[in-house]
């Protein structure tokens, strides 16, 4: 691994990043587009604007819900699941 | 001398603190991403290579930043949120949360460039993974090197397609299809506009090349107006329509991809403005905009605004307005230093260019004609399209505020930023009226700016 | 609808409530709002059905009966506004206050509440993530939870299809009565005939009493509820500590607050609940919002991570003996008054409703209204009835 790759989980899988580089990003490089389920009809949603603003691609982070996986960096050790509705 | 603070650090952010500090006033920028830039300047960390590729003017953009960060009398405070700003008499409080704690700035000078996002249209299948923003593509390009997809469709309507579209062919993607909605002709109307701005007809140019070079043809006149998912729950093909010029569909045919980069020009974020109290107006383009005098200083002495959030028209027209709203704010607090007539030719050149665009790009009523009552409205609270008529037909909702408190639409963690918009006129076009001003600014006021935990408000003061 | 046999201003829930019953009870009835429905007090509020918080009184005895009524309006009317029997939850932590509540729990038992003492295991049983240094409990399973202005909307949904009418967009400008009785009533766009006017407009109920040349003196408390973003299940109940009670009879002008929390079906977690007499002052109170946060964390230590997405205010109607007025105005025959809840408006709107209807149409009401009725502000000055 060169000094700039980083390694975190995603559902007990392990996934690769490169330093800098947001979670949601890293998923997305690694085939991986569906993040969370929504809490009433149970449907998959990703990323959708990217940017912060739409607040679709939650993920949990090390136990914490509500993560936005385009903005948070990934960081080496990362625990990052699924969210389930609002939970974890 | 009071500080300048400044809220925002993309081009109008920028170009607005490098002018306040050169003018001699003292500088607090405030932005809430990790690196400076904006949306417009989205780089990525230094591990990554090719940034250059991703950017036509990536130079202009490290320059202000550079400079930002070399002028001593600039601080800078990144990823710090604001969520609540108040006005008392002329004192303005921001809380913010930086670095988990919440921290108080008390200014009688503001400059609001808080910039704008993609503006969305809902249809069905839009909450599909895969379905995503231009912005979105090109962030997950620029800002972290990496690509949403291998087969790109890239649909809606304004100039921003270009630079997106070319942005994926250079990372070694496909663009399946490049559609835009409206005529090409409609450029050619303002040659006088064409010939000012010669350096935008350059970038065009710069992006139609590389598109070309792709074998990509763009479409006019065409939009995507489904989507579709696999087994797997994700995106597999778009139905795109021929639209005719009010955005009805006239023919369709089924396309495969598996990411489709959908925008409809940009909606300004002026929620902070809002909350402090300031004018805001609706623009030809129907967007919500904050009003400002010919200084850019909006209708609260000491609070100045630029950028997009004065109306969209793109990051030239942004770090022009900024300099006039920099220079003007060190005048407010006391700095000998006037706005030059330059300034205000060069803002005003591309105010007209900027218009032009507007004109060029309308987003037509007949994308409502796309929807069916199970096409989701408001992503975060899974509202359809059937349960907003119901709140209108049988719950009697007479405006979008109403219908809001009836079904959820608009009170999820996004606080209205995505469907807010459509809201209003959908629940006008049920009503068969026509949105009012009133209607559309109250869906943009948020006092509460951006989430923030039960823990950091109790221990604020 | 020219000539209803009824008006009834005010489009909230205990105008809609009250224009259900009249519907129900054979009356033409019209219904008028300056606004949209529920644009008042009812858009604000948290939709509290309690039975928990009322000392053993002529309120409790309305609040019994409206609780139950509630759940025979949703199925009168086909539900559609996630009325729930939710169940309360009143904790205290000193000792003083747990003995004021083991007295006020044992006689509201006496006089129709069920009551439920918990110890420290079993109210940890009944709210997993409640502090640890809570000890003592009491389960009101009659409390109940509905989302008011959902409710007020499928009221006056129900009251246009029994054969009324809903005109959103007018402002009364007079009410008119000939010889001390009322006549009808004008608009700033018509004119309405009707020997019956009930003055639902809950804290604008003494301006509208003007418009009658009478008198009725309610005033706004302002009060804040904090809601947060989705979050899973923390909090079973409404749970409140109990100074709530005492902080609803208390008349001190100053701010007061104290926790009330509650999930919601939606997943958002409501928080209230403070009171300030400020008139109508609109701005957002910051030092209020904190003190919400900081009361709710110390019931839930858990909420500290959770989001806070919303805050909303409304103004709460008040009368100088924070009892509501429901029954005939002294002045003006046929003008009755249905107004001043102060914060149970939404849990009292349905016995309001049937009150005030037996009281209009000569039926034996379920209850002696002279406790809530008008004229105890003879001339400008309360006096017990």
């Amino acid at each position: 691994m060169s000094q700039f790759e980083i390694e975190f989980t995603f559902d007990g899988k392990t996934i690769s990043a490169i330093s800098g580089q947001s979670v949601g990003a890293a998923l997305l490089a690694a085939n991986q587009r569906s993040l969370r389920k929504t809490r009433f009809n149970k449907n998959k949603r990703g990323i959708f604007c990217g940017i912060g603003v739409c607040f679709d691609c939650l993920v949990v982070v090390d136990g914490v819900t509500n993560q936005r996986a385009c903005i948070i960096e990934a960081r080496s050790g990362m625990q990052v699941k699924t969210q389930d509705g609002s939970n974890a | 001398m009071h500080n300048v603070v400044i809220v925002g650090g993309g081009p109008a952010g920028l170009s607005a603190a490098l002018a306040a500090a050169a003018a001699g006033a003292p500088v607090l920028l405030i932005d809430s991403n990790s690196r400076l830039g904006g949306q417009y300047w989205r780089n990525a960390s230094d591990n990554f290579d090719n940034q250059n590729e991703q950017h036509f003017d990536l130079e202009t953009g490290l320059l202000l930043i550079n400079a930002v960060k070399a002028r001593i009398e600039i601080e800078v405070w990144s990823e710090a949120q604001i969520w609540s700003a108040t006005n008392n008499e002329g004192k303005f409080t921001l809380r913010i949360i930086h670095q988990g704690k919440e921290k108080i700035v008390n200014t009688a000078n503001l400059i609001l460039c808080t910039g704008a996002y993609d503006r969305t249209l809902p249809f069905p299948g839009w909450d599909i993974p895969g379905v995503m923003t231009p912005g979105g593509v090109q962030s997950l390009l620029k800002g972290h090197g990496v690509l949403a997809g291998k087969r790109v469709v890239v649909a809606g309507t304004g100039p921003f397609l270009l630079p997106v579209a070319a942005g994926v062919i250079k990372a070694g993607g496909e663009v399946v299809s490049l559609l835009e909605a409206n005529k090409s002709r409609r450029w050619l109307t303002s040659f006088n506009v064409i010939l000012e701005n010669l350096t935008k007809i350059k970038e065009a140019f710069y992006y139609i090349k590389t598109i070309s070079e792709g074998k990509v043809r763009a479409h006019f006149g065409y939009a995507v107006i489904t989507a579709h998912a696999g087994g797997n729950g994700e995106l597999t093909s778009v139905d795109v329509a021929k639209i005719d010029r009010n955005f009805k569909v006239k023919k369709i045919k089924n396309i495969k991809c598996d990411v489709a980069a959908i925008g409809w020009g940009f909606t300004a974020d002026t929620s902070l403005a809002g909350s402090l109290g300031c004018r805001q107006v609706v623009a030809k383009d129907e967007s919500v905009t904050v009003w400002v005098d010919n200084d850019q200083q909006t209708n609260i002495p000491g609070i100045f605004a630029a950028g997009e959030i004065t109306g969209i028209g793109g990051s030239d027209l942004s770090m022009a307005e900024g300099v006039i709203a920099g220079i003007a704010a060190a005048k407010f607090v006391g700095c000998k230093v006037e706005v030059l007539k330059a300034h205000r030719k060069r803002r005003a050149k591309r105010q007209r260019f900027a218009n032009a665009l507007i004109k060029a790009y309308p987003v037509k009523s007949g994308w409502q004609s796309w929807l069916n009552d199970q096409t989701t409205i408001c992503r975060c609270e899974e509202v359809s399209l059937g349960d907003l008529k119901f709140s209108v037909e049988e719950l009697g909702a007479t405006d979008s505020r109403t219908a809001k408190l009836f079904t959820r639409c608009g009170m999820g963690l996004c606080q209205g930023r995505i469907c807010g918009r459509s809201v209003v006129d959908l629940v006008a076009n049920e009503l068969s009226v026509l949105p009012t001003d009133t209607d559309r600014i109250s869906a943009v006021n948020r006092p509460i700016i951006t989430p923030i935990p039960l823990g950091v408000l109790a221990q604020g003061e | 609808m020219k000539n209803p046999d009824a008006i009834v201003i005010g489009a909230g829930v205990v105008g809609a409530c009250t224009a259900l019953a009249l519907s129900n009870a054979g009356l033409k009835v019209l219904v008028i709002d300056r606004g949209p429905i529920a644009s008042g007090t009812t858009g604000a509020g948290e939709g509290n059905i309690l039975v928990s918080d009322k000392e053993p009184s002529a309120e409790l005895t309305l609040a019994i009966r409206s609780r139950n009524a509630w759940f025979e309006l949703d199925t009168d009317i086909g539900g559609g506004f996630e009325l729930e029997a939710k169940g309360g939850v009143v904790v205290s932590r000193s000792e003083k206050g747990v003995s004021d509540l083991k007295k006020l729990a044992s006689l509201q038992k006496v006089n129709g509440v069920e009551t439920i003492e918990l110890d420290a295991s079993a109210l940890q049983e009944a709210e997993p993530f409640i502090a640890r240094d809570i000890n003592y409990g009491v389960l009101y399973p009659g409390d109940a939870q509905c989302q008011p202005m959902l409710a007020a909307a499928q009221i006056i949904r129900a009251v246009k299809k029994r054969g009324g009418s809903f005109i959103q967009g007018e402002n009364v400008i007079k009410i008119n009565s000939t010889s001390g009785s009322i006549v009808g009533l004008t608009t700033d766009k018509n004119t309405y005939s009707t020997p019956i006017v009930v003055n639902a407009t809950g804290t604008w109920a003494g301006e509208v009493a003007k418009l009658a040349n009478s008198y009725l003196p309610i005033l706004p408390r302002r009060g804040f509820i904090l809601v947060t973003s989705p979050a899973p299940k923390l909090v079973n109940h409404k749970v409140y500590d109990a100074d709530y009670v005492a902080n609803v009879a208390s008349g001190e002008a100053d701010l007061q607050s104290s926790a009330v929390v509650e999930g919601t079906s939606s997943g958002t977690i409501l928080i209230g609940a403070s009171r300030e007499r400020v008139g109508f002052k609109n701005d957002l109170n910051i030092a209020i919002l904190r003190q919400l946060a900081r009361q709710v964390i110390s019931l839930f230590p858990v909420l500290s991570n959770v989001q806070l997405l919303r805050a909303y205010r409304g103004f709460r109607p008040y009368a100088p003996d924070h009892l509501p007025v429901i029954g005939e105005d002294e002045n003006v025959s046929g003008l009755w008054h249905a107004a001043g809840h102060e914060g149970a408006g939404i849990g009292l709107a349905p016995a309001t409703g049937e009150l005030i209807t037996a009281q209009i149409t000569g039926a034996i009401p379920f209850m002696d209204p002279a406790p809530f009725s008008p004229k105890r502000f003879k001339g400008g000055e309360y006096v017990a009835v």
